[in-house]
């Protein structure tokens, strides 16, 4: 039935995507709950939490805080925080708590923002969406508040957008990206969130180019091209050597790439460029994560349901699916090969 | 801007006095740090027995999570243990439920697919509920009615409201209740007692076990250690519980309304006159006495020979632990050892061991576990030698510590002797690994 999941356990909801990209930026980041949302991104969906510490806290909503609309004691405990922390902007995350009572972000934006002096942004998640649409929103919300319109001058730099440890299953992906196009040609790179800070967000409109290294990033390209003109490219630069070293292998099997978006198309056009002169591998891109238009082919799948994948499996007569191993329980009939590739956002697995 | 954390003396906090607990060390009074503390509470199935795990402790149950992705995220923890793999399901809600309510129609659905589904009919599903449904007031217990006549199995409410943590029935105390209400009244065995309180068991070697006995008490139950749906049943014949943890207060009135069982409250000590008092009060509550001299003299005996080659550990004890921090603390000072921090949540319960921790070791100084400003504690500031709970270890990385959060659960003198005997072990290694450098 729609919604029942009987195998495989939910995946890192937008509040995490949200936290996932201002993590580095010395922000206060609030998460707008009763305790439990914080306690899923700090104790399982933010891999950083235990070695790099960020000012991300519950907002410890209670029912009569909930029931009563309490939005005053929530800023009176934010700038109680702020005037304790060294904090250069805050952040106020939804969850299903303010989802079910409709919290007017807007105004609780308006009512931080006079009573304290630095900026509050808010990202209206709801628990429900996945992780790439808060990160979605969070990257639109960062740009938007903070891009300066006449940034300084920085000669042949790049930006990415769209790498967070849920997206890249890694924690050195930002630099690892950072390499990948300096060697590229690049002098400098601003990963944003995930390497480079919030001086670096003010400065996105000197970029020469953007790189979007997955589907989250897409929407703030977009704007940032409309803004400033920056073209960009949708790209996974660092696949694992493990998956390059068996493109040869793929020629003329039937794959199907279970994962986020970019990754996904990324391996297909790698794969498929690496058995030029052969037969090509015939490469199905799935997800149940945002799906850009422009990376889309016939035949690619947007999942909703865990049978929506267990279908397209058993249909699929698939030589190879690569994707997260914890997805190979939901098909245990599959007789072909899986191979792992970790997405953080499923398993929580590097 | 001064960057430390909040802490408070113990004599200041005692001066302050119960009913007035500073704001900082309240957990309704500010932004909540996720201190490994607080995650433990707040991650229920990341560490430890949360609501999901807890809920799972009827034999053969499976659990159907009802509630927006989010609050389900991190149960792919407990899905890869394998005592939890095909025991958790989950009915994700969307916006369109949380405005009409429509996911309770589907619970019945989803309970029949699940039964189904598995190659064995559960003996009971638990459907386990989250903020969202605290707020849309949701009548669980007829939707589970309603699942229990169409399935043809016991379905029961369990309620994961992180909202209602300091209400009179938080999480954890109605879980305690829920798992305990499929009791029914059976024939009454004199010679047997349950152990209400945690969702593992006791250590084996813990003297409870034969001072029952030598009450003449043939038959102690767990619920951890039941094998059977059959076996938790048999639990209904107990003739009195004993309450190990006062969050399963709730569920032992329960029981005592509903099937004339009284019980008896134990509390988890470190001080041994405290333990011994207690034991010969529950003794005369049976008209009996224990001869507990040989379990006794076994945890004086490991409190002496730590306190002879490291009587001067300066130690810090968090709240991560199997212990209460406060009263670990003062157990700690009277045994003359020094307790420099302590990481903790005082209630105005703990009162009793503040007061005289005050009086014994006044300097102690109390961090909140809650409090953002722990994002500037500093290890650096005071030396210590020792740390218990996994809290203190995240605190002081590198100390020597003992992490006494084993799910198998101390009780009593054995407690004591084998926490003893465990932070000998630490600080005898690091001290080795230091003369060997």
């Amino acid at each position: 039935m729609k919604g029942l999941w009987k195998v495989i356990a939910p995946f890192a909801p937008d509040q995490s995507g949200a936290s996932a990209v201002l993590y580095e930026l010395g922000g206060i980041l609030v998460i707008c709950d009763a305790g439990g949302c914080t306690g899923n991104i700090c104790g399982f969906d933010e891999p950083r939490w235990f070695t790099r510490k960020s000012a991300v806290f519950s907002a410890g909503l209670r029912d009569m805080d909930a029931i009563l609309g309490r939005d005053e004691k929530l800023v009176e405990k934010l700038c109680a925080a702020a005037s304790r922390l060294d904090a250069s902007f805050a952040a106020v995350i939804g969850t299903p708590v303010p989802a079910v009572i409709a919290t007017d972000y807007k105004a609780l934006r308006r009512m931080a923002e006079k009573k304290l002096d630095i900026p509050v942004i808010t990202i209206d998640t709801d628990g429900m969406e996945l992780y790439d649409r808060g990160a979605s929103k969070a990257y639109l919300a960062l740009f938007e508040t903070f891009a300066d319109d006449d940034p300084r001058t920085i000669p042949n730099a790049a930006g990415v957008i769209g790498a967070t440890p849920l997206d890249t299953s890694s924690l050195t992906a930002g630099s690892d990206i950072s390499e990948v196009l300096k060697q590229e040609g690049f002098d400098t790179v601003f990963c944003y969130g995930m390497g480079s800070g919030l001086d670096d967000i003010r400065q996105a409109g000197a970029a020469a180019k953007n790189f979007v290294t997955a589907p989250s990033g897409l929407a703030a390209a977009q704007m940032l091209q409309s803004r400033f003109g920056t073209p960009y490219e949708i790209r996974y630069p660092v696949l694992p050597a493990e998956i390059r070293n068996r493109y040869p292998s793929f020629s003329g099997k039937k794959i199907l790439i279970v994962h986020q978006q970019v990754i996904a198309h990324t391996i297909r056009e790698e794969a498929e460029k690496a058995c030029a002169g052969r037969t090509l591998p015939q490469i199905t891109a799935a997800s149940w994560f945002m799906m850009a238009d422009e990376l889309i082919r016939d035949g690619d799948a947007s999942l909703a349901e865990e049978d929506d994948f267990i279908r397209l499996v058993r249909n699929g007569q698939y030589d190879i699916i690569i994707g997260d191993s914890l997805l190979k329980r939901a098909v245990p009939e599959f007789t072909g090969e899986f191979i792992d590739l970790p997405h953080f956002a499923v398993s929580g697995r590097m | 801007m001064t960057k430390e954390p909040y802490s408070i003396t113990a004599e200041s906090l005692n001066a302050a006095g119960r009913g007035n607990i500073p704001a900082e060390l309240m957990t309704s009074t500010h932004l909540i740090y996720s201190s490994p503390a607080t995650l433990a509470f707040n991650s229920p199935g990341a560490q430890g027995f949360g609501v999901k795990r807890a809920g799972l402790s009827i034999p053969g149950s499976v659990m159907l999570l009802v509630s927006p992705g989010c609050c389900g995220r991190n149960t792919s923890l407990l899905t890869e243990m394998k005592e939890y793999r095909d025991r958790f399901f989950f009915l994700l809600m969307d916006e369109t439920d949380l405005v009409t309510g429509r996911h309770l129609q589907k619970i019945p659905q989803a309970v029949q697919e699940i039964v189904d589904f598995l190659p064995q009919k559960p003996s009971v599903v638990m459907i386990c509920i989250t903020c969202v449904d605290a707020l849309l007031g949701t009548d669980m217990e007829r939707v589970c009615r309603k699942a229990s006549d169409q399935a043809g199995l016991p379905v029961l409410p369990c309620y994961m409201y992180a909202l209602t943590r300091e209400g009179r029935k938080p999480p954890m105390v109605f879980v305690r209740q829920s798992i305990y209400s499929l009791l029914a009244p059976v024939k009454k065995e004199p010679a047997t007692v349950n152990l209400l309180g945690h969702f593992a068991p006791l250590d084996d070697s813990c003297e409870l076990y034969p001072l029952l006995k030598s009450l003449g008490i043939s038959k102690i139950n767990e619920i951890s250690r039941c094998g059977s749906f059959e076996e938790y049943l048999a639990m209904g014949a107990a003739n009195f519980n004993l309450v190990l943890n006062p969050e399963s207060r709730l569920a032992a009135q329960d029981l005592e309304t509903r099937l004339s069982m009284p019980y008896i409250e134990l509390a988890r000590l470190y001080q041994i006159d405290k333990i011994a008092n207690q034991y010969k009060l529950f003794a005369s509550a049976l008209g009996a006495s224990f001869d507990d001299t040989k379990y006794r003299r076994e945890a004086e005996e490991a409190v002496r020979a730590f306190c002879e080659t490291h009587g001067n550990a300066v130690i810090a004890v968090g709240e991560m632990a199997n212990a209460n921090a406060f009263e670990l603390s003062l157990a700690f000072t009277r045994y003359g050892l020094t307790v420099a921090e302590i990481y903790g949540t005082p209630t105005d319960e703990d009162f009793v061991y503040i007061r005289r921790l005050a009086a014994l070791c006044p300097a102690s100084r109390i961090f909140s576990n809650l409090s953002p400003t722990m994002l500037y504690y500093d290890s650096g500031r005071v030396h210590i030698d020792l740390t218990i709970g996994k809290d203190a270890r995240y605190y002081r990385p590198g100390c020597p510590n003992v992490s006494w959060s084993e799910e198998r659960q101390p009780f009593g003198y054995e407690g004591v002797t084998k926490l003893f005997t465990a932070m000998k072990q630490a600080l005898d290694t690091s001290s080795s690994e230091g003369s060997s450098r």
